[in-house]
């Protein structure tokens, strides 16, 4: 390689870096400018939203925050979505886990059975199952109102939170087994040895093993139960019981024949955004190491 | 005024077909328990003990008037009312009934786009309420028969059947016709006329740059071609169309009609599909307080939506019936109105009933109309503020008004007759379709539609 | 046999709670969807009638339907095809190229699939507005002032408009799967690549292509489940279906028919064959792309 054409490789070599350049810098403006127009356009006054929505706001109305947060229940349904989002994490974590980890890594009777059958159940949609879940908690309510006077299933954020987890788990039990199917054997073998037990060895060795990914799924699930609304929609349905986020934000939206709120929305869509953001700054760097996909069995 | 009003709709039942439940008495009397306990004046904590479960949609009027009649309500008779409201009331109420508590009093119309009354009707899980007609309102001497404007009953809205059964009771109406700004038009100090006929609406394209039409969502011209239907055929056209008649759906007076919309849509103001969705809707309805478009149909309100909107200078909201078909037709504005029902899982159907009557007392309407929603109550718009007074003043302008809506039939899959009836219009605007297509669309449908009905 | 029978026990334990919830919440629903799609139902009556293979006869002729399948199979084919092309680019330049600002971009490049479909539909009705929106204004600046272009109006764009909007959003989530996979490629392939004078993009095909190839395949399995959902919730957030049904998509049409049409029955009909096609699509995706696995 003589050094004429070493130049004339990294004239070229510059001129791709800045064509790269460019090309990201594009996405990265079609990305920013339409979130950062959603905070623009929670601070805008009522009347600043007809006609052209990229004029810049007039001044800084927080009030719309306030009224979002108090006249529209903003506030509570925050609480509630919090709620509903960590319970939601938490069973399916102590659900989730184990599970992948016998799945992965022991073969027993009907073991393919099972995997198969989550495998499966990735494409359960939950948009067609949701009415028959629905149905199921309405039996199950008559038949405890029957026998005790009071209901259960309906209108319960806990209930939901079980539905979000169990409708999640073939993708969760999925994403960990693919993780936990790459670490090697000998970490267990050594432990037996040890003479650790079976849940002892799950516990102190694989789990703190499987980290980066266990930080994967809880991002990813935290976004799905955070902007989850056909279940909580149709669970949650006393207007002055309990709401999600996300309801109660359509509620805001979906009017018709009445006056929309449109700095109360925005106000609302930034109160969606920010839980999301800020986790997501906050993990991002773990993100990428806990993907490791495996391939689709069964 | 009241009475123009009276004897407009009296005028439109006497053709219609329907004549039955105008206040006369043929259903039985005296056969519910609640209308009997109604005939002495209700004494306080007649109905002590018991619980009414009331739903109401929030719409522009607010959900404050509904807590101060239920409060009222309570106070007269001792029950006690559980009252919900919500903008969305479908999300609420729908999985509460599928779940088997059912509500007693329901106010949710038709027309509305997760049809929920619609699909009820078809299930036949709303109670016959006729009854309600030869009750007495509560503490008052005059039966609710007597008080309702006749005309709003025993159409296709209130006896969805097409028999004399009344399962949806009016409630808030108001006349659907043609918005426009006053400042374009003569009587504002513009300088067009009103167009009287649709020839001349149409001449009007000559005089402006402006497009001549606009509509928030398709779905809006339901109502729009309820009123054209009578303008091209009568009354008794009307009501057979209403039933899927084919012969009426296939004849020429229906093609005229098709022209006129094949002639609308070349008009639209060309950015009208790409909104008319629920998110985006008011971006067309903003198209009329802009001078972008001349005329938009809707309902009174659009006022209290749009009360925040930016607009044109000298903007003022004018309001007109359909323009006619030919010089010297009748023009016709279809008369929307609000339903109440009762579901037929309703566990206190007796004291539904009472509260129903209760909701056409002077006591009740006067709170109604202080939030600007209209009883059909004879003398009630001699009640109303000046501004609805011009609104409402329509019928007295010479138009005649349209009363109903399709005949509810058995669920047939694989339909979406709104759709064909309605949205078929983005589809002509945009170029997709030809008017022509449009009506033999309509036609198919319903045959369909015919061979669906009970 | 002590010890065999702890580690069934273990086994046991940890394997059934996760397969009751799945077997109530995902199975028995499932078994519903399909049981009820040999009935007549409205959805509040208690009078289901059984009409065997009825309802999926009638779907076979059901126009609406097969409009809503010729827009679900346009998505699925066409988000895919962008979305995978576009994130492996820039997952590809984010891990080979020596960049400033590299991990900006990552983070930049995933926040829209962090966003609640309402906000993205928010966003969208704000850029495709055919008279004030900020495409129409940009392209404005080359077009002069013709008529405007109306990308939610017109039949024959808004399907396409609904799918950049799809594009934009999955961009991010796959990309960084892909880096994933990518970054565990060991660098010295790519050195003894550079010094045979290969170029970047013989060096794409040759190395990181094959070596990520089972990430790709099960990144399809994905494609198709997910584009089968969030078509639907962004015609939902977005369009409602409309102009005039020109956007109906799968479980649009589901919804309607099952619930704004009191025709459950049907509608579950409809959900019995998305499930059926998503699963076959994915079987037969699964089967063409099998290669050889190749280890590094």
């Amino acid at each position: 390689m003589n050094t004429k054409q070493k130049t004339a490789g990294e004239k070229s070599d510059t001129l791709i870096k800045a064509i790269i350049y460019i090309v990201l810098c594009m996405l990265a403006v079609a990305i920013i400018i339409p979130v950062a127009w959603v905070f623009m356009a929670s601070v805008k006054q009522n009347s600043e939203f007809y006609g052209n929505p990229f004029t810049l706001p007039q001044g800084i109305h927080l009030q719309n925050f306030v009224d979002a947060w108090t006249k529209a229940r903003m506030g509570d349904y925050f609480m509630t979505s919090v709620m509903v989002t960590a319970v939601a994490l938490a069973i399916l974590l102590l659900v989730a886990l184990p599970a992948a980890y016998v799945l992965s890594r022991y073969k027993f009777f009907g073991s393919k059975l099972i995997n198969g059958g989550f495998m499966a159940g990735l494409f359960i949609n939950v948009n067609y199952i949701v009415v028959p879940i629905f149905l199921m908690f309405v039996s199950g309510d008559r038949i405890l109102n029957n026998l005790f006077g009071h209901s259960f299933f309906l209108n319960n954020p806990f209930v939901v939170s079980v539905v979000l987890a169990s409708t999640t788990l073939p993708f969760t039990i999925y994403l960990l087994s693919g993780y936990l199917a790459t670490l090697p054997k000998d970490y267990e073998e050594a432990a037996y040895v040890d003479g650790a037990g079976y849940f002892t060895t799950m516990v102190r060795i694989i789990l703190p093993m499987a980290k980066p990914s266990i930080i994967t799924v809880i991002l990813f699930e935290f976004l799905a139960y955070w902007n989850e609304y056909i279940i909580s929609m149709t669970m949650l349905t006393d207007p002055n019981g309990a709401r999600t986020l996300p309801v109660g934000l359509l509620n805001l939206m979906k009017a018709q024949n009445a006056k929309a709120e449109y700095g109360q929305m925005y106000a609302g869509l930034v109160l969606v955004m920010v839980p999301t953001l800020i986790l997501y700054m906050c993990v991002q760097k773990k993100l990428t190491q806990g993907m490791t996909l495996g391939g689709l069995k069964g | 005024m009241k009475k123009a009003l009276s004897t407009m709709l009296a005028l439109t039942m006497a053709i219609s077909m329907f004549t039955a439940c105008g206040g006369g008495g043929t259903t039985s009397t005296g056969t519910s328990s609640s209308g009997s306990t109604n005939t002495s004046t209700a004494a306080e904590g007649d109905y002590a003990g018991q619980t009414l479960k009331v739903a109401a949609i929030e719409t522009a009027y607010g959900s404050e008037m509904w807590q101060k009649v239920c409060d009222a309500f309570e106070a007269k008779t001792g029950a006690t009312v559980e009252l919900t409201t919500d903008k969305n009331l479908e999300d609420v109420i729908d999985p509460q009934m599928k779940a088997g508590n059912f509500y007693d009093v329901i106010h949710l119309a038709t027309g509305r786009e997760k049809a929920l009354p619609e699909t009820m009707l078809k299930e036949n899980a709303i109670a016959d309420i006729s009854d309600v007609m030869d009750m007495k309102v509560l503490g008052e001497d005059v039966t609710v028969g007597e008080k309702i404007i006749s005309g709003f009953t025993g159409n296709l809205t209130t006896n969805p059947y097409n028999d004399d059964k009344i399962y949806m009771m009016p409630m808030f109406y108001g006349p659907c016709g043609l918005f426009y700004n006053k400042a374009n038009f003569t009587e504002g100090g513009g300088s067009l006329t009103l167009p009287t006929t649709w020839d001349e609406f149409f001449a009007l394209a000559d005089q402006t740059d402006i497009p001549l039409f606009t509509y928030p969502t398709a779905g809006y011209l339901d109502a729009f071609i309820y009123a054209m239907m009578p303008e091209v055929g009568g009354q008794e056209f009307f009501n057979k169309a209403l039933q899927y008649d084919e012969a009426t759906w296939a004849s020429e007076d229906m093609g005229k009609m098709f022209d006129v919309l094949g002639k609308l849509a070349a008009n639209t103001e060309k950015s009208t599909p790409s909104n008319g969705n629920a998110d985006n809707f008011t971006k067309n309805q903003q198209l009329i307080l802009d001078n972008k478009a001349l005329f938009m149909p809707n309902g009174n309100w659009v006022i209290g939506e749009m009360a925040d909107a930016p607009r044109a200078e000298n903007f003022e909201w004018g309001f007109m019936a359909l323009p006619a078909m030919e010089v010297n037709g009748d023009r016709y504005s279809y008369t929307f109105f609000e339903q109440c029902w009762v579901p037929a899982g309703s566990q206190n159907q007796d004291l539904a009933k009472v509260f129903i009557s209760y909701l056409y007392s002077d006591e009740a309407a006067g709170i109604f109309a202080e939030s600007g929603a209209v009883q059909p109550i004879a003398g009630m718009t001699d009640k109303l503020s000046d501004d609805n007074k011009v609104y409402y003043s329509v019928y007295d302008n010479g138009a005649k008004a349209a009363i109903g809506t399709f005949a509810t039939t058995a669920p047939v899959e694989g339909m979406n007759f709104k759709q064909i009836f309605c949205f078929t219009m983005d589809s002509v605007v945009n170029g997709t379709k030809t008017a022509e297509q449009w009506w033999q669309d309509v036609q198919d449908a319903c045959k369909t539609m015919a061979e669906a009905m009970q | 046999m002590q010890k065999n029978k702890a580690r069934s026990r273990f086994i046991v334990a940890c394997v059934a709670p996760a397969t009751i919830l799945a077997f109530i919440f995902l199975v028995i629903p499932t078994f519903n969807v399909f049981r009820m799609s040999l009935f007549r139902w409205g959805g509040y009556s208690p009078n289901q009638q059984f009409v065997g293979l009825d309802n999926f006869i009638t779907l076979m002729k059901d126009e609406n339907f097969f409009r809503s399948c010729r827009n679900s199979i346009l998505l699925i084919v066409l988000v895919t095809a962008v979305t995978l092309f576009f994130s492996l680019l820039f997952a590809s330049i984010l891990t080979r190229e020596k960049l400033k600002g590299q991990n900006f971009f990552r983070v930049i490049f995933y926040i829209p699939n962090i966003l609640s479909v309402v906000v993205i539909s928010a966003i969208f009705s704000a850029i495709y507005d055919a008279n004030n929106g900020l495409l129409n204004s940009i392209l404005g600046l080359f077009r002069g002032d013709k008529d405007p272009i109306y990308w939610m109006g017109d039949q024959k764009l808004v399907i396409y408009s609904l799918a950049i909007a799809m594009v934009w959003q999955a961009i991010g989530y796959y990309m960084v799967m892909y880096m994933a996979s990518m970054s565990s490629i060991p660098e010295s392939l790519y050195e003894s690549a550079n010094l045979e004078g290969a170029s970047r993009i013989t060096q794409f095909f040759s190395i990181t292509l094959p070596l990520i190839w089972t990430n790709i395949r099960t990144t399809l399995t994905f494609f198709i489940i997910s584009n089968i959902n969030m078509s639907f919730l962004f015609v939902k957030a977005m369009t409602n279906g409309g102009p005039d049904g020109a956007t109906e998509v799968f479980l649009s049409y589901m919804y309607k028919q099952a619930y704004t049409n009191s025709t459950y029955g049907y509608g579950m009909a409809i959900g019995v064959v998305v499930f059926t096609f998503s699963f076959a699509l994915a079987a037969i995706v699964n089967k063409v792309t099998k290669r050889d696995p190749l280890e590094f």
